[in-house]
C-alpha cells in the first residue's frame, strides 16, 4: 500500500461525474480530500490517495481519460535550513499540523507528508525560510 | 556567601570558573538546593534571539577623491540617515528599500555587511567649497569602511506581552500573523533563558557591561528606550514588559548566525539580534533569580484587536504553558508560537559559556547602574503651553 497526493483540476462539465465513487469502487482506493475549491472555470481538489501502487496508477489514468488534469503534489514548500531560525512562528499558522516543534532540541520539523499546500507558512515565516518549491 | 567580580575573573583566567547556562543552573538548583548551587557556580549565561526593531548600525565610509559631504545616502537602495558629519550614516533595521515595498531593507543590508558581501553605496551632496563632489556610486564592504558598529537603542526586552486576536479577521502585526477568533497566540521572550529576567533588578547589568552581541562582543551603552520599572512582579520577576537595553558592538566579529533580517508580512521589517548576558553569582539572591524557571515566569495576554495603547491584559500565562504549545484562553485551546528562537537562545547561552571557559570573555561590573525607577510616558497631542 502507498499514499500519494494529487491535485485534480476539472472543468464544470465534469462536476456531475461520479469520479470519486469510481475510484473507490473500481480501483479500491481510499482517499482523503485535503482541499477543495470551486470557481467558474471549474474546480480544484487536493486529494491524498491510499491504495496499491498499481491501482493508484490505474486510477490516475482513469481520471485523465475522463478529462481531469492530474498533477502529483510532491513538494510544495521547502524549508531553507540555513535561514530557518527555529522560532516556531509557522507552527501555529499551519492548518495541517505539518510543522512541529521538537521540545527536546527546540528545532522545528517539517513533515512534508502532512502538508496540504496552502502556502500560509510562506508569508508567515519572518526570515523567509519557507519557500515555494520551484 | 559572597563573591566579587575580581574573584570570578581570577578564576576565569586560571581556567577553573564554574559556568552554567541558565537551563543548567535551573536543574542544579532543583537537584542540590540554592545554597550549594550558589557556592558551586560562578557565572550563569543567558541568551535571547528575538525580533528587535530598534536596531541599526553607524558606518563611516571614508572620504572619496574629490570628497563629498553626503546629504542623502542609499545602501543597496535603502535610505540611510545622514544628518551627521560628511561621511557618517546610520542605517536603521526597519528602513525599507525605496520603490519596492516591504521585502528588503536596512536589516538585510546589515546582514549582508556581516556576511562579508559587497553593498552598493549611492550618495548625493550639495557640493561645497571643502566638499566639491555632488554624487558618488560605488561599493562598500566591512573591509572597506572605517567604522561599522551596531548601536541598538532598544534591545533585550525584560519580558513582553503575548499577542492574540479576538476579532473576525486575521491581523498582521509585529507579533506575526494573528489568526481570527483566538486562532493562535504569539510570544516573544526567551523566558527562563532571557537575560534581563535572570537579574530582574539589574544588579549586575548596567552601562559598560560586556555582553555577547550578534556573535561578537558588545557592551550595554545606556538604558534602552521605553525602559520602565513601574511594572507588575510575580515570583520576584516582572510579569510584563519592563527594562530594556541600548547596546553597542562592532559589526566585525558578528555572524549572520546571530543577526538575521526579518520580514513580518503586512507589517514591515525587523531584525533578529542574538544577545547573551553573563550573570555573576555574587550571592544567593543572584543565584535564586538566575535559576528561576519557566513555570514561575509569567506574561500578560493582550488582545491585539483592541488598537489602543491602553489595552488591558486578559490574563497571565506562564512560559511553561506557552512553551507547551497551547494555552487555554476562555476555555479554548489556543496554539502558541514563539517569535524568538529558543533554539538560538540556548545556542547563545552555550556559546557565551564556551567563550568564558576558553578565557575569551571576562565579566565586569557596570560603570553606572541603570535607573532604579523609571516610568514610561505616553505621547499626547497638546499645545505648546500644555507640553511644558
Ligand atoms: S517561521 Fe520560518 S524561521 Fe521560524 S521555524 Fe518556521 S520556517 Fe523556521
Ligand atoms: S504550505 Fe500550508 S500545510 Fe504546508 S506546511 Fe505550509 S502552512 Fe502547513
Amino acid at each position: 500500500m502507498s499514499k500519494r497526493k494529487f491535485n485534480l483540476y476539472f472543468v464544470p462539465a465534469l462536476v456531475n461525474e461520479p469520479i470519486t465513487y469510481v475510484l473507490v469502487k473500481d480501483f479500491d482506493l481510499k482517499f482523503n480530500i485535503l482541499r477543495a475549491e470551486v470557481v467558474e472555470k471549474g474546480g480544484q481538489l487536493l486529494i491524498e490517495v491510499d491504495g496499491k501502487p498499481a491501482q493508484i496508477t490505474k486510477g490516475v489514468a482513469y481520471l485523465q481519460d475522463m478529462g481531469v488534469k492530474v498533477e502529483e503534489l510532491n513538494e510544495f514548500v521547502t524549508k531553507d535550513e540555513e535561514r530557518c531560525t527555529n522560532c516556531g512562528m509557522c507552527v501555529s499558522i499551519c492548518p495541517a499540523d505539518a510543522i512541529e516543534m521538537d521540545r527536546d532540541t527546540w528545532k522545528v520539523i517539517f513533515h512534508l507528508e502532512k502538508c496540504i499546500a496552502c502556502g500560509l507558512c510562506i508569508s508567515s515565516c519572518p526570515p523567509r525560510a519557507m519557500k515555494l518549491k520551484t | 556567601m559572597k563573591r566579587t567580580y575580581e574573584e570570578i575573573n581570577a578564576k576565569i583566567k586560571r581556567g577553573d570558573a564554574v559556568v552554567l547556562t541558565a537551563e543548567e543552573a535551573i536543574r542544579l538548583v532543583e537537584d542540590q538546593g540554592i545554597e550549594r548551587a550558589t557556592k558551586e557556580v560562578d557565572v550563569v549565561t543567558t541568551g535571547t534571539f528575538g525580533a528587535m526593531c530598534s536596531s541599526g548600525a553607524f558606518i563611516n565610509f571614508g572620504h572619496a577623491e574629490p570628497p563629498i559631504r553626503m546629504s542623502k545616502v542609499w545602501l543597496n537602495g535603502v535610505p540611510a540617515y545622514t544628518g551627521l558629519a560628511a561621511v557618517d550614516a546610520y542605517i536603521g533595521a526597519t528602513e525599507e528599500r525605496e520603490g519596492d515595498g516591504m521585502d528588503y531593507g536596512g536589516a538585510h543590508v546589515i546582514e549582508s555587511l556581516i556576511a562579508g558581501e559587497a553593498v552598493h553605496l549611492r550618495a548625493t551632496g550639495r557640493g561645497t567649497d571643502c566638499y566639491p563632489r555632488r554624487d558618488i556610486d560605488t561599493y562598500i564592504s566591512l573591509k572597506s569602511v572605517n567604522q561599522a558598529y551596531m548601536y541598538n537603542p532598544r534591545n533585550a526586552y525584560q519580558n513582553y506581552g503575548v499577542a492574540t486576536n479576538s476579532s473576525e479577521k486575521a491581523l498582521f502585526t509585529y507579533m506575526g500573523k494573528l489568526l481570527p477568533h483566538y486562532g493562535n497566540a504569539t510570544y516573544s521572550s526567551a523566558g527562563q533563558l532571557s537575560p534581563l529576567l535572570k537579574d530582574p533588578k539589574l544588579r549586575s547589568i548596567g552601562m559598560g557591561t560586556r555582553i555577547f552581541l550578534g556573535g561578537g562582543i558588545g557592551y550595554v551603552a545606556w538604558e534602552g528606550t521605553q525602559f520602565k520599572t513601574n511594572i507588575p512582579y510575580r515570583n520576584g520577576v516582572p510579569s510584563s514588559a519592563g527594562r530594556t537595553l541600548a547596546v553597542i558592538g562592532d559589526l566585525r566579529g558578528m555572524s549572520t548566525e546571530y543577526v538575521r533580517a526579518l520580514n513580518f508580512h503586512g507589517y514591515g521589517l525587523s531584525m533578529a539580534v542574538g544577545i547573551g548576558v553573563p550573570i555573576p553569582i555574587l550571592d544567593q539572591d543572584m543565584m535564586a533569580n538566575a535559576a528561576r524557571a519557566d513555570e514561575d515566569i509569567f506574561a500578560p495576554v493582550l488582545d491585539y484587536a483592541i488598537q489602543s495603547r491602553n489595552r488591558r491584559p486578559m490574563m497571565e500565562v506562564s512560559y511553561a504553558q506557552l512553551r507547551s504549545g497551547t494555552v487555554e484562553l476562555f476555555g479554548k485551546k489556543v496554539k502558541t508560537s514563539s517569535l524568538s528562537s529558543y533554539y538560538k537562545a540556548r545556542l547563545i547561552a552555550e556559546r557565551l559559556k564556551r567563550m568564558i571557559d576558553d578565557k575569551e570573555f571576562e565579566l565586569n561590573a557596570p560603570v553606572v547602574p541603570l535607573p532604579e525607577e523609571r516610568a514610561q510616558r505616553p505621547l499626547e497631542v497638546c499645545s505648546m503651553d500644555e507640553v511644558l
